[in-house]
């Protein structure tokens, strides 16, 4: 694809429509804009000029000079994407939306909220909170990722097994197509089936299809109780084996983690952890959530007992603060220990249905075995989303490594494709997944996606490069 | 008015230095009163210049009980001896070290005298017109502090903090009182007994009394990378310390712990690396006078104590810095 | 060998905020948990039992939401909890406190060893156990990281100190505060929450427990809070970024020039 170079007067137009402080071009400032989670010096690239607009019809005007000029532009929130999906690959127009982080309208009547798409998803819960009220779309709480990006990405994260992914909860949305067009989709609306629902389509397409400007997202009621249960299990396939009779009982916990063998001893040495995880092939962490203390821990208690029926060897429950935390570190500390034994690794988005996760994990060790590498597996069990690593053998080198991580990347999606699964369930594809998402996808279904991109953005200047390539002329 | 009296510790008859910064803290207190200041030492084979000491760092008295049986600290015995005293001579106020000994004799001894005693204070003076002693010390993780009196109860007793005073200069022309006291045998408790002593294999050190404490947290990713806060510390005399998150990990033994449910510490230079500075751990640093914070992350909340940080990569900083320190002193020779 | 284990429920401190206006702890939306030095002396506790049977009680003095700290204790073994409640013992301070405790104690009945944790997050004293032993008259041996020998009439323990370990021998009973090393806290596990559920947590309160009424909660308090001051929590020192190889070099300069400007080199 040949994009043409922003000029100096290109800038200067820019400068015109957003005002000279919300444009730069400066390298160092830059550099922050060229690269997102993933590992810089394979996927980064500078854009030609960053710009932090402040309306929405500023973002048209600058969408519309990019199709007059054939310059492309790469939306970006808060930069902390797994997949590349917010890297300026063909230079261009770096966009991002971090000074658009306002709160428009709390909507009680309708247990709603309008925000703009810069702010931080964290915030939106400390602002609702005395209100008794909760955005369950993304609540992670160690995150500083923005709603646009959330959206962007239809993220999903621990907790989806009972609140969903973002998508459930996007009611409304302003969007700047990528013909510079702005329109509103959606609305406060419980049903809806006037005409195709973009809304959706919208949701999770990487920013290809255009950039959020605002949204307006379900609340719920604030939950101010929870339990978490540590169990134990000999074999992944009997942690895994409990994972629907749990669901089927009625109290769906909020997160349902799990943690296979490798996992927990590297997290556990790592962190010095006494938890006698040496009997344990492996685990699974249980959250269970509600508005009152004394039921939550019954219906903890419930849970608990059906996995000591399931073949669990041991439940340990944490209640409170300290031993929650304590449990949750292991968890949490699973990726950071991994990196201390070798901080070259891929970490893989891999989603199956969930009945196929105890089939996966003897093919992640054969993986492991053939390439010489360690592939721990943990991840979220109640919805078959596993991050299985890859982590290079530090006694390889580099050229190695680059040699069979693509190897084993295949075999990986293979066997993922095999159950029933797909190459990522809530990282996304952006350039990182690219090329395995074009050898693992029906071309039929690849060509509807390909048809779709060609309508709305006809000069192929939108994110361009991002979940697959398209050949226009 | 009755005297200002400190609780000098020794070990093998070698006096602590806390013993001198406590005076340093008495005499202000006395002299605001018009009173003596007393250093009470109890022990055994501390040589006369050893308490000579004592009068030319600012006692006007000293009690030296001298018994071997009091050379280790008991507890029992101790607070015996101590309590005995206090009911003798009727002190205005004492005050003893927040160390082992002292956390441990004090709080004994106000259960046996009925009154009141005050942890781990920092900064202390006498009001006027009731000649209350005046005891403030940080409480909720340094977050506050806190006055405290003992308005109806005598004496008015406080530890400590080791390191929060610097002692005096001593004043070889002062003058004082060495008063020998014999142990009465029926204070000798002696149902606990020291039956030897451990010393760690490796750098036992006492990072509460160190000039310079060098700590590292989880950034330092692994055990074999404090041999770089190892070097570091080598050049400043310090000691390691570490942050809770490095503990857990095993890293460094508890000893070696700073922070709210570890060691405080007050050193002259603190310089830490890879530890972002949570609540209770800045508690444990916050009296230090200098505060040097090594960390890749500019927002940590490290730097907001710190009076000199560098955001960077604690695994490029040190090296080089080791490396400059080294000709430093080479040059300085 | 029967243990009892004094414990206190204290606001999970990284959580903590101070009202300005008060100079008062926010109580509000602070979860409270086991004092974390406590759990050293639970698990220990626990262990002894293990190996040479007998019981372990915890008591707390605090107000009726500390039974869920008693409970998580029993979850994690414990055979039993003893709740010392009363409005009279409101505003104790160190001192007030060890004696109510002590005279519980006195009432729960025959022990063998009493352990506490070193000191508690909140006050930081580390006054009360101590204090206990003082009131009880039985033997003392603070900061203990270690048993290394324990039988019925007799226990030998390290003692942490500032430039060893001290060994100590006494006889029993005795108590001991305990340091992070003696032990490794185990996580309750859900037969100890089933059992923590059911089991009965007795309150007392200061008739129950024979008090000398002028000895407890603000009254019997010798010590008295005059004045809470905010100390200046920022020092807003110099920072230096050290990107690159040259950024690294000149941030060492500077650092340099700011250790000799202090004399501290």
């Amino acid at each position: 694809m040949r994009y043409n170079p922003v000029t100096a007067e290109i800038v200067e137009e820019l400068r015109g429509i957003v005002g000279a402080k919300n444009v730069f071009v400066d390298e160092e400032k830059m550099e922050a804009y060229s690269h997102d989670e993933t590992n810089a010096e394979e996927y980064g690239h500078m854009p030609e000029v960053v710009v932090t607009p402040t309306t929405v019809e500023e973002i048209s005007k600058i969408v519309k000079l990019a199709n007059r000029e054939l310059i492309p532009i790469t939306p970006r929130g808060a930069g902390s994407g797994l997949s590349g999906g917010a890297i300026p690959i063909f230079g261009g127009v770096l966009l991002s939306v971090e000074k658009m982080n306002k709160v428009l309208d709390i909507d009680y009547g309708n247990m709603m909220l309008t925000a703009e798409t810069g702010i931080v998803t964290n915030e939106i819960n400390s602002l609702i909170k005395e209100k008794g009220l909760f955005y369950a779309g993304y609540p992670m709480s160690l995150e500083t990722c923005y709603l646009g990006g959330n959206i962007a990405e239809n993220a999903g994260g621990g907790r989806a097994v009972k609140y969903g992914v973002t998508g459930r909860y996007i009611m409304a949305m302003e969007l700047v197509t990528p013909k510079g067009e702005i329109v509103n989709l959606g609305g406060k609306l419980s049903k809806d089936v006037t005409g195709y629902d973009l809304k959706q389509l919208v949701i999770g397409s990487e920013g290809t299809l255009g950039i959020v400007t605002k949204a307006t997202i379900k609340l719920t009621g604030l939950p101010t109780a929870k339990s978490n249960l540590l169990v134990l299990y000999k074999t992944p396939k009997d942690a895994i084996d409990t994972v629907p009779v749990i669901m089927a009982k009625g109290t769906i916990p909020t997160s349902m983690e799990f943690m296979d063998k490798l996992s927990v001893k590297t997290a556990c040495e790592y962190l010095n952890e006494s938890l006698p995880y040496q009997d344990a092939g492996a685990m699974l962490l249980l959250e269970i959530d509600g508005t009152n203390q004394e039921q939550v821990e019954l219906d903890a208690e419930a849970i608990g007992d059906l996995c000591m029926d399931n073949g669990a060897i041991e439940v340990y429950v944490a209640d409170n603060y300290t031993t929650q935390e304590r449990i949750w570190s292991v968890r949490r500390n699973i990726a950071e220990a991994f990196k201390v034994v070798s901080p070259i690794q891929s970490l893989e988005d891999i989603v199956v249905p969930i009945s196929a996760i105890p089939d996966i994990i003897p093919e992640l060790d054969r993986i492991s075995e053939k390439y010489d590498i360690k592939i721990p597996c943990y991840g979220h069990a109640g919805d078959g989303n596993l991050h299985a690593t890859l982590v290079k053998n530090p006694d390889h080198t580099m050229d190695h490594w680059h040699e069979i991580e693509p190897l084993a990347l295949r075999e990986l999606y293979e066997v993922t494709k095999n159950l029933g699964g797909k190459i990522s369930g809530e990282h996304g594809i952006g350039i990182k997944r690219k090329k395995y998402m074009l050898e693992n996808m029906d071309p039929a279904e690849l060509d509807l996606m390909k048809a779709i991109k060609v309508a709305w953005d006809p000069n192929y200047i939108m994110n361009p490069g991002k979940i697959f390539d398209l050949e226009l002329e | 008015m009755s005297y200002v009296w400190t609780i000098a510790e020794q070990s093998k008859g070698k006096l602590r230095e806390v013993s001198f910064e406590l005076l340093s803290r008495g005499r202000k207190l006395a002299d605001k009163m018009d009173t003596k200041l007393c250093s009470v030492l109890m022990g055994s084979n501390v040589s006369d210049e050893a308490l000579q000491e004592l009068i030319h760092r600012g006692a006007d008295e000293v009690y030296f009980i001298d018994d071997p049986r009091l050379e280790n600290f008991i507890v029992e015995t101790h607070s015996n001896v101590l309590s005995d005293l206090i009911k003798q001579y009727q002190p205005h106020s004492i005050l003893a070290a927040a160390t082992s000994s002292g956390r441990t004799l004090m709080p004994y001894v106000a259960i046996q005298v009925s009154t009141g005693l005050t942890a781990d204070c920092t900064e202390l003076d006498i009001e006027d017109g009731t000649f209350h002693l005046l005891q403030t010390r940080p409480a909720i993780g340094g977050n506050i502090m806190a006055t405290i009196k003992t308005p109806n109860h005598s004496p008015q007793m406080a530890t400590v903090r080791p390191k929060s005073s610097r002692p005096l200069a001593a004043d070889t022309s002062r003058e004082g009182k060495i008063v020998r006291l014999e142990l009465k045998d029926e204070l000798v408790d002696d149902r606990v007994k020291m039956v030897g002593f451990r010393k760690d294999v490796e750098e036992f050190v006492n990072i509460e009394e160190a000039e310079v404490v060098v700590a590292g947290g989880k950034g330092m990713k692994k055990v074999e990378n404090f041999a770089l806060l190892r070097d570091l510390a080598k050049h400043f005399d310090g000691v390691l310390g570490a942050s809770r998150d490095a503990v857990d990990r095993g890293w460094l033994p508890y000893p070696h712990q700073i922070g709210l449910s570890g060691k405080t510490v007050s050193p002259k230079l603190y310089i830490c690396a890879g530890i972002s500075g949570s609540i209770q751990h800045l508690a444990g640093i916050k009296t230090s006078e200098f505060i040097v914070a090594i960390n890749q992350d500019q927002d940590a909340n490290i730097f907001q104590l710190a009076d000199f940080g560098i955001v960077g990569n604690l695994f490029e900083v040190i090296p080089k810095l080791n490396e400059r320190l080294e000709a430093y002193k080479k040059e300085g020779k | 060998m029967n243990i009892i284990i004094p414990i206190k429920q204290v606001p999970e401190t990284s959580n903590v905020k101070m009202d300005k206006e008060t100079g008062t702890m926010i109580r509000e939306g602070v979860v409270s948990v086991i004092n974390p030095l406590d759990l050293y002396a639970i698990e220990a506790g626990i262990q002894l039992k293990e190996q040479f049977g007998g019981k372990v009680t915890v008591c707390t003095m605090g107000p009726q939401t500390a039974t869920k700290a008693l409970k998580e204790a029993i979850a994690m073994g414990c055979d039993e909890g003893i709740l010392i409640s009363d409005r009279k013992f409101a505003g104790a301070d160190t001192w007030a406190t060890s004696y109510t405790l002590s005279q519980a104690i006195k009432t729960i009945g025959e022990y063998d060893l009493i352990l506490a944790g070193e000191r508690a997050t909140d006050g930081d004293t580390g006054q009360v156990g101590p204090g206990i032993a003082a009131w009880l008259g039985i033997p003392l041996a603070t900061y203990v990281s270690k048993i290394d020998e324990i039988n019925n009439e007799a226990i030998t323990v390290e003692r942490l100190v500032e430039d060893g370990y001290q060994i100590l021998e006494m006889p029993l009973p005795a108590l001991l505060t305990v340091v992070k090393e003696i032990s490794n806290p185990r996580l309750p596990t859900l037969r100890g929450k089933k059992k923590a559920r059911v089991t009965e947590v007795p309150s007392l309160s200061a008739a129950d427990l024979n008090m000398e009424e002028s000895y407890i909660g603000l009254k019997g308090s010798p010590t008295k809070v005059v004045k809470i001051g905010y100390p200046k929590v920022t020092r807003g020192g110099k920072l230096v970024k050290a990107l690159g190889e040259e950024g690294v070099n000149e941030a060492i300069d500077e650092l340099m020039k700011f250790l000799e400007d202090k004399e501290l080199i």
